[in-house]
């Protein structure tokens, strides 16, 4: 049996379309997508009409505040909706439904987003639909890439998660037990005074291409589960005395050279990956699976894809999905895309049910739209 | 691709003839007639002559080669002390007969007998054996029940020496004569915390629930009737008290699974 995904088509009309709203972080995202009505496959695919983004950037050596990310959502949010209606050229009256993200992420940026939600949603009189934001970048993943059951490694600024599907849940397998890998990157991006345009995380990555000699770092994989906070203050510790008052010189054990902070950022994302490619590999390996879909801002790195795509190839048929940054990094029409499957399940949120929420786990989310 | 990696421990253990047995993410499990430095007619301590296990972790490509060879070297170092302290302690486990760190190999009794339907006895095995080939009665007959007991009194007596296994399942014990010895030592460690030890027991109960559904709950309260009868005959007063904890932090843990839920 599969699930009728068309009870709720407009007469006349054999697609949908939905508008989402993405603002859990610094990235403000509105996306447009349209649906035929069906089940998607490869041959019946979604459209995306328009995806357009805004990145709240802060000078090196800051990171993004809850309060002024919220203030950078509220003064964009009008120009980039309306932008995205004329790139896609639709209108309200086209709409079938309003997605936005109801968590995890950031508090005030949520709740300066939502209001933008619930007042189109009652100008235009649509329903609304609350998307949990990694689901939201599972189902893109899926459709982008045409992956059908992957394990799904799903890394951000916010997140870091090892997620198999099972029984109408995306089921967390592993997952970080303090900072998200994002954020680690970040924070030491900021101890480095790395530029954060266009992404710290992207900059690390262009400075450790250079990087040649290995720092001895801690590894810390527990079970299915990853800490990262003791490598950040480790490899900080490191920064601090190298770049800080002390100017203290370190060599590298075999070579003698000295170690610079493109070996540091080499170093930090080598350690790291690996990690992250073990604790998927175990969990391929419980649930029997071959394909591995990566997800979320950190997903774009080449390293990690080819760390991955090694791995992968030791396993028999064995295949990796990746998206490339309009897709990896949050976007609108993730939030629509999976806010309109749960749409057409009949799954809308009234208006009291509307609230933001920090915490939101993946495994809380009912996937009415599969029931494989 | 599993020649490719039979091929790399051939490398290491050159004329050595090998038979995969299983393959984790990990590692690769194989089979051998040889024993590494004596003849099998003399190896006085061991009950298998002719039979040991090598466990094998295979350098992984993706990782910096540094980084793969300390992770290696410091696992199997750490599973063959772990090992050769329950050896001294006299909990059932396989004997280590020898390592080599640098490139993650490891030689050890093989342990276990086949079951008539040609499977590896492991507690797993045994009882899926018995669910399927037999009248269901079977499944809770005393026998399993002595079983259990003993399995949970293994278990027991791992935590009373403050050590802890990671990753109890049931296809991780295996059964010799109908004694339970304990294998896989991958993710062990050291600790004498109830909140561990309640941690260890939860993952059991989790794996019992998950592959032996249909009689998990008479299986896991015999598992705990043993751990709890350990506990009170080989320690007395003390032991009682530590039971206790660990039984409370085991509801505790129950209560919040094994992902903390983020909510509020």
């Amino acid at each position: 049996m599969t699930v009728d995904l068309d009870k709720y088509v407009k007469p006349g009309r054999d697609y949908y379309i939905a508008l989402g709203l993405e603002g859990s972080a610094n990235k403000l995202g509105v996306g447009i997508i349209r649906q035929p009505v069906g089940q998607l496959s490869q041959t019946n695919r979604a459209e995306v009409l328009s995806n357009v983004r805004d990145t709240y950037v802060t000078p090196p050596g800051e990171g993004f505040l809850p309060r002024d990310t919220a203030r950078h959502h509220r003064n964009w949010v009008v120009r980039i909706i309306k932008r995205a209606l004329s790139e896609a050229k639709v209108t309200g009256a086209d709409l079938d439904c309003i997605c936005f993200t109801q968590g995890p992420g950031m508090g005030a940026p949520l709740q300066s987003v939502v209001v933008a939600a619930r007042t189109l949603a009652q100008l235009w009189e649509l329903p609304l639909v609350g998307v949990n934001h990694c689901v939201g970048h599972i189902e893109m993943g899926r459709e982008i890439t045409g992956a059908d059951n992957p394990v799904v490694l799903y890394v951000s600024g916010g997140n870091t998660q090892v997620i198999a599907y099972s029984k109408q849940r995306y089921r967390i397998f592993g997952e970080t037990l303090d900072i998200a890998i994002g954020n680690c990157l970040d924070r030491f991006a900021r101890t480095l005074k790395i530029p954060n345009e266009p992404a710290p995380g992207y900059n690390i990555e262009q400075m450790a291409k250079k990087g040649k000699h290995l720092v001895n770092l801690p590894y810390t994989v527990k079970g299915m589960d990853l800490s990262m906070s003791g490598i950040l203050a480790h490899v900080d510790g490191l920064a601090k005395d190298m770049f800080g008052k002390q100017g203290k010189k370190l060599v590298d054990e075999e070579t003698g050279e000295l170690i610079t902070a493109e070996d540091l950022c080499f170093s930090l994302q080598e350690i790291l990956y690996s990690m992250l490619v073990e604790i998927t590999e175990r969990a391929l390996a419980h649930v029997n699976s071959n394909q591995v879909l990566i997800v979320g801002g950190v997903g774009s790195n080449e390293r990690l894809q080819e760390m991955m795509k090694l791995m992968i190839q030791d396993r028999k048929n064995g295949q990796i999905y990746a998206t490339d940054e309009r897709f990896c990094i949050d976007n609108g029409i993730m939030i629509a895309h999976a806010g309109l499957l749960s749409y057409r399940t009949g799954q809308t949120n009234d208006l009291w049910n509307t609230v933001c929420t920090q915490r939101f786990r993946t495994d809380e989310v009912f996937v009415k739209w599969r029931d494989d | 691709m599993t020649d490719y990696l039979v091929g790399q421990v051939q490398k290491h253990l050159p004329h050595i003839p090998v038979e995969v047995v299983s393959q984790g993410a990990e590692a690769l499990v194989f089979k051998t007639s040889v024993h590494p430095y004596l003849p099998n007619s003399i190896s006085p301590y061991l009950d298998n002559h002719d039979e040991y296990i090598i466990k094998f972790r295979p350098p992984k490509p993706y990782r910096h080669p540094k980084i793969d060879a300390s992770i290696t070297k410091n696992r199997t170092v750490g599973e063959v002390k772990f090992m050769s302290k329950l050896a001294r302690i006299g909990i059932r486990a396989p004997s280590l007969i020898s390592a080599d760190f640098n490139n993650g190999i490891i030689w050890m009794e093989c342990l276990g007998q086949t079951l008539p339907n040609g499977e590896v006895s492991s507690f797993k095995n045994w009882l899926w054996y018995l669910e399927r080939n037999e009248i269901p009665d079977k499944c809770v007959s005393d026998e399993v029940r002595v079983v259990c007991i003993k399995v949970g009194a293994l278990i027991g007596r791992l935590h009373l020496n403050n050590m802890v296994h990671g990753d109890l399942t049931s296809s991780n014990i295996l059964l010799e004569n109908f004694e339970p010895a304990l294998i896989d030592f991958g993710l062990s460690s050291y600790s004498g915390l109830a909140e561990d030890k309640a941690v260890d027991l939860y993952v059991m109960e989790r794996a019992i629930l998950s592959t032996h559904s249909v009689f998990s709950d008479k299986y896991n309260a015999w598992l705990l009737e043993g751990y709890e009868q350990i506990h009170e005959t080989e320690f007395g007063k003390q032991g009682k008290k530590k039971h206790l904890e660990t039984i409370r932090k085991l509801e505790d843990v129950r209560l919040r699974g094994r992902k903390r839920s983020m909510l509020g």
